[in-house]
């Protein structure tokens, strides 16, 4: 293994589902050496992506899991990790570019940039992931790489600037112009792995001028060095290359490459492109908090001298045990040593560490900074930050959504129940998003997730990979309560019958607010309830929180303020001030005027422009709000926010009604009040459910 | 073909209402210059006031601002007593040179149209959705910021449902197409504009079909139209002071104000239709909000 910091790149491939992810990637692993035979995602042969190593994945032709591997290209060692096109399995996108140094965003030559790309885009720009762009799919009918490359400025205001042009398009296309070289590249062979390079095609020379000529203008933005060699008309590769590295490390500027995975073309360039303009580890500042000073951020170093940080951000349960893929911020991480998990404060001593390359691994004896690789037998959740002994560095913990939605799920038999429980144990650990709890008054057991398709995926690996059949309930939609008005609440919890006494008055008001889930503010003066009994008080308002008076449904937009009360020396206690903001919480609750609300999904659906009519009809009658509509030549996008409690089985409406041309995506929009009809409805139905459990 | 009532109102209790600002029994404002406009259509229309009826202090607030709000539209600070200076198929047009602020000023006529939950579509061409949603965002967060409004969350959801956005590749929008477009809203009782504001149109010399073409399909549908018109610098404004893009089609046009900046002001002035044409400013924009300052 080699220890060149400068030679490292930690890459993700993200883009919009079927713009070519997973087959790039194969491309990649085979033009690398890593692997020795091509299978396409839902190929003939019947063998599936090396990347989606899933059986279901390769079902169902969509990748679900990062899997992290490891390649080489031209003395540089690349780890890709392959990232979910779906936006139900967003949090893997996530986890993935927090730990990358550098992205290839995937566009379809046909489609453009579409709904998820922005989605993709935006969280890479959250993590400040510098990128290059790879436009796919030149060989595909009504390829375009010039309007992608106009929406990409449009849409996710990029400053795109093609670095390549192609040689013919669609079903002529034979390779790309290189504008940094001037040189024409063929990719020959049968599997495209020789490399032709000859001069620019003379109908091609002009063009190529002119988009050299652009791409210069471009980058001398960004190096003064440059824009004097250009005005003296001596631009070296070098100089050039230098000025867009630049200009792509500070994501000013996002180079445009070009080609088809599919037809083993345009890859190679593209793996030049990564070592040659992405980021190495040491490029990139990566912050860590301290956990002894207050959290203040601490820039770490990419020096594997000093003391470890590594983040663990994803897990696996694999048939030897847990699979912990880690990356190493700072210091080295070598087999034998003993780290601390920030989190548990836990010692653990590194057994195995790997390299990870999809399904298959190969055992290293040590990982240094900058590097990614996955360790054996470490107990820990994702998200997990390990240091050495005696550092107190925490990496900034990452944003996680609350599930929208949630189904019942009851086990066939007493075997699966057993393999259930090890299935949700194993999913809940892996994936923050998803959850998994026992109701109380039904004892159904209940997962919830970010999706129909996230919980439809949960419950199919539970079936394969546990042997688990489950029967599953309807899916049931988040909702919540709120308030709508202010009220003021007067509750006293007295109990002075017999035995020990209970004595507590509470007073104040409750009130909506937008910004935060819960406030509790004490405005008491002069120890009308005495100091030590507040916190009780907070505590009996915060146990109403988790069911709501209403629906049982949790609250949440509500400040509670409490300016009044009354103790007795005697028969005060912590559980009478419990109990009497109970009571408060209660009075203060009916008056305040409550409301459910639901979750409202923002839906984007590409049909074509046909069928635009009856997928707004298909929106319209699910509530659905439709927001605008996007003309985009034969196809057209729709943007709506429909309530998510309407979107079940949708995707199998959109297909029957647009003949399967229509595709959406879905991702959590807000939280809206209920229409008092459905709101009726839920009451109705919340009430029968009661009686059938009593 | 149903008439449409696209939305309606929540109010505390969930209570559902059509939400037309007329169906709403009258508040008990407090008066002030801008709620003793005459001919409010707000205090002429509208049922019997309910004497029993309780006014929450929230809603109240809410309510007062809406109206503020529409009292405040830049039509009417003109000096046009109400928003419906366009006659049904009538057009107004907005003329400023690049970047002085057309869409802005057009996003405040929407607004005006919202708040008295009027449909109103908006058709941008060559900008996308999102990129028109954010103007809205942007005008509606420094209205509420002029006004020192606090609490706009129920505001904005409450007028979010009359707005439709479309938009359009230059090349690819023609009124045929359009036409389609609002078959497929209003067959399915989706969407049926009263107003549609068009942002990006070319006023080139082929523009009078089109324009013509619009006409008639908006007198079929009862609707008026805005237009953004762009000029340019070195176009010459004819002898009655007409900037050049609407000399040819000026006959099609009942309204058009000028956005001029003059130093570091914007003002607005009346080109034509309302109140008479007049060589003084009637209005000044804020550059920074693009909202109007004061009158003239």
């Amino acid at each position: 293994m080699k220890n060149d910091i400068q030679k490292v790149r930690n890459i993700g491939i993200s883009a919009h589902i079927d713009a070519g992810k997973t087959t790039l990637t194969e491309r990649i692993l085979y033009y690398t050496r890593r692997i020795h035979a091509i299978h396409d995602v839902k190929g003939k042969d019947g063998v599936g992506a090396t990347m989606d190593f899933m059986e279901l994945e390769k079902e169902r032709g969509i990748t679900i899991t990062s899997a992290a591997t490891y390649c080489e290209w031209q003395g540089h060692e690349i780890n890709i990790i392959d990232t979910p096109g779906h936006v139900d399995f967003t949090i893997e996108v996530e986890r993935s570019l927090r730990v990358l140094d550098g992205g290839i965003l995937v566009l379809c030559s046909v489609g453009g940039v579409q709904s998820q790309s922005i989605t993709v885009d935006q969280q890479m720009a959250r993590y400040k992931v510098p990128c290059i762009a790879f436009i796919n799919k030149c060989d595909r009918s009504g390829a375009n790489p010039a309007r992608v490359i106009d929406q990409l400025k449009e849409k996710l205001g990029h400053n795109a600037v093609a670095v390549q042009i192609p040689i013919g398009l669609e079903a002529d296309f034979n390779g790309v112009v290189d504008l940094v070289s001037m040189k024409a590249i063929y990719f020959d062979g049968d599997n495209g792995e020789h490399l032709r390079i000859e001069p620019i095609p003379q109908d091609l020379l002009s063009e190529a001028m002119q988009r050299r000529e652009v791409l210069i203008d471009a980058a001398s933005m960004f190096s003064d060095e440059l824009t004097e060699a250009a005005l003296e008309g001596e631009v070296t590769e070098d100089l050039l290359l230098q000025a867009i590295r630049k200009a792509t490390l500070t994501r000013e500027m996002t180079p445009v490459f070009m080609g088809s995975a599919y037809k083993n073309k345009g890859v190679q360039p593209l793996l030049d492109a990564v070592t040659k303009l992405l980021p190495c580890p040491s490029d990139i500042e990566n912050q860590a908090l301290d956990t002894d000073n207050d959290e203040v951020p601490v820039t770490l170093s990419c020096d594997p001298q000093k003391p470890l940080v590594a983040f663990a951000f994803k897990l696996e349960d694999g048939p030897y045990g847990q699979l912990t893929y880690i990356r190493v911020y700072q210091g080295t991480l070598a087999k034998g040593d003993t780290i601390v998990n920030v989190r548990t404060g836990k010692k653990v001593k590194v057994g195995r560490v790997v390299r990870m390359h999809a399904a298959q691994m190969e055992d290293i004896e040590v990982m240094p900074s900058g590097y990614i690789g996955a360790l054996f037998g470490i107990d820990c959740a994702s998200g997990d930050t390990f240091v050495s002994p005696g550092i107190g560095l925490t990496m900034t913990s990452m944003h996680v959504p609350d599930p929208v939605i949630s189904l019942a799920i009851i086990p066939k038999d007493h075997k699966a129940e057993v393999n259930i429980s090890k299935a949700l144990a194993r999913f809940t650990k892996e994936d923050p998003t998803f959850k998994a709890y026992v109701n109380d008054q039904t004892g159904d057991t209940i997962i919830s997730g970010m999706g129909e398709l996230h919980l439809e995926v949960y419950l199919e690996r539970m079936r394969r990979e546990y042997n688990a059949e489950v029967t599953t309930g309807m899916p049931r939609v988040a909702y919540r309560e709120t308030i709508t008005n202010r009220a003021e609440f007067n509750y006293t919890h007295k109990k002075q019958t017999g035995g020990a006494g209970q004595f507590a008055r509470v007073a104040g008001y409750m009130e909506p607010i937008t910004e935060e889930d819960f406030v509790f503010e004490s405005k008491i003066v002069g120890g009308a309830i005495p100091t030590q009994f507040i916190p009780a008080c907070e505590k009996g308002f915060r146990k109403c929180l988790a069911k709501g008076p209403k629906m049982e449904f949790p609250v949440t937009g509500i400040k509670v303020v409490i300016n009044d009360g009354s103790s007795h020396p005697v028969d005060s206690s912590d559980m009478a001030f419990q109990a009497a903001a109970r009571g408060a919480f209660l009075e203060g609750y009916a008056k305040a005027k409550p409301v459910i609300h639901e979750p409202i999904m923002k839906v984007v659906v590409e049909t074509p422009v046909e069928f635009q009519g009856t997928v707004m009809g298909t929106l319209n009658q699910r509530r659905g709000m439709i927001v605008g509509t996007q003309d985009e030549g034969h196809m057209c996008v729709i943007e709506a926010q429909v309530p998510l409690a309407e979107m079940f089985g949708y995707s199998t409406v959109l297909r029957s009604a647009t003949q399967g041309k229509a595709q959406f995506t879905m991702e959590f929009a807000t939280y809206r009040q209920v229409p008092k009809g459905v709101a009726d409805e839920l009451i109705k139905k919340a009430a029968e459910e009661k009686k059938n459990v009593a | 073909m149903a008439r449409i009532e696209r939305f309606e109102d929540t109010d505390e209790s969930g209570t559902r209402h059509k939400a037309h600002i007329s169906a709403q029994a009258p508040l008990r404002v407090k008066p002030s210059r801008h709620n003793l406009a005459p001919n409010s259509e707000l205090e002429t229309r509208g049922p019997k006031p309910d004497p029993a009826r309780v006014i929450y202090l929230k809603k109240r607030n809410f309510n007062m601002f809406k109206k503020d709000l529409i009292l405040r539209n830049p039509l009417r600070l003109m000096g046009h007593e109400t928003e419906d200076i366009l006659p049904k198929g009538g057009f107004g047009a907005v003329l400023a040179r690049a970047g002085v602020g057309k869409t802005a000023f057009l996003v405040q006529l929407a607004f005006n149209s919202l708040l008295r939950n009027k449909n109103v579509l908006h058709i941008s061409l060559d900008d996308p959705v999102k990129k028109v949603c954010l103007w809205y965002e942007e005008v509606f967060r420094n209205i509420a910021h002029q006004y020192n409004v606090k609490q706009t969350d129920q505001l904005w959801e409450a007028i979010l449902p009359y707005r439709f956005i479309m938009t359009f590749k230059v090349e690819g929008f023609s009124v045929p197409k359009l036409e389609e477009r609002l078959t497929d809203l209003t067959e399915q009782g989706i969407f049926l504009p009263h107003m549609i504001l068009i942002d990006g149109l070319p006023f080139d010399e082929t523009v009078r079909k089109p324009l013509s073409d619009l006409k008639t399909l908006a007198i079929n549908h009862s609707m008026h139209v805005w237009f953004a018109v762009r000029i340019h610098r070195h176009e010459r404004p004819g002898p009655d002071g007409m900037p050049a893009p609407l000399l040819q089609v000026a006959d099609l046009f009942e309204v058009a104000i000028q956005l001029q900046p003059v130093g570091k002001e914007i003002h607005v002035r009346g080109l034509k239709g309302g109140t008479a044409p007049s060589d003084h400013p009637a209005l000044l924009l804020d550059p920074s909000t693009m909202l109007i300052k004061d009158k003239g």
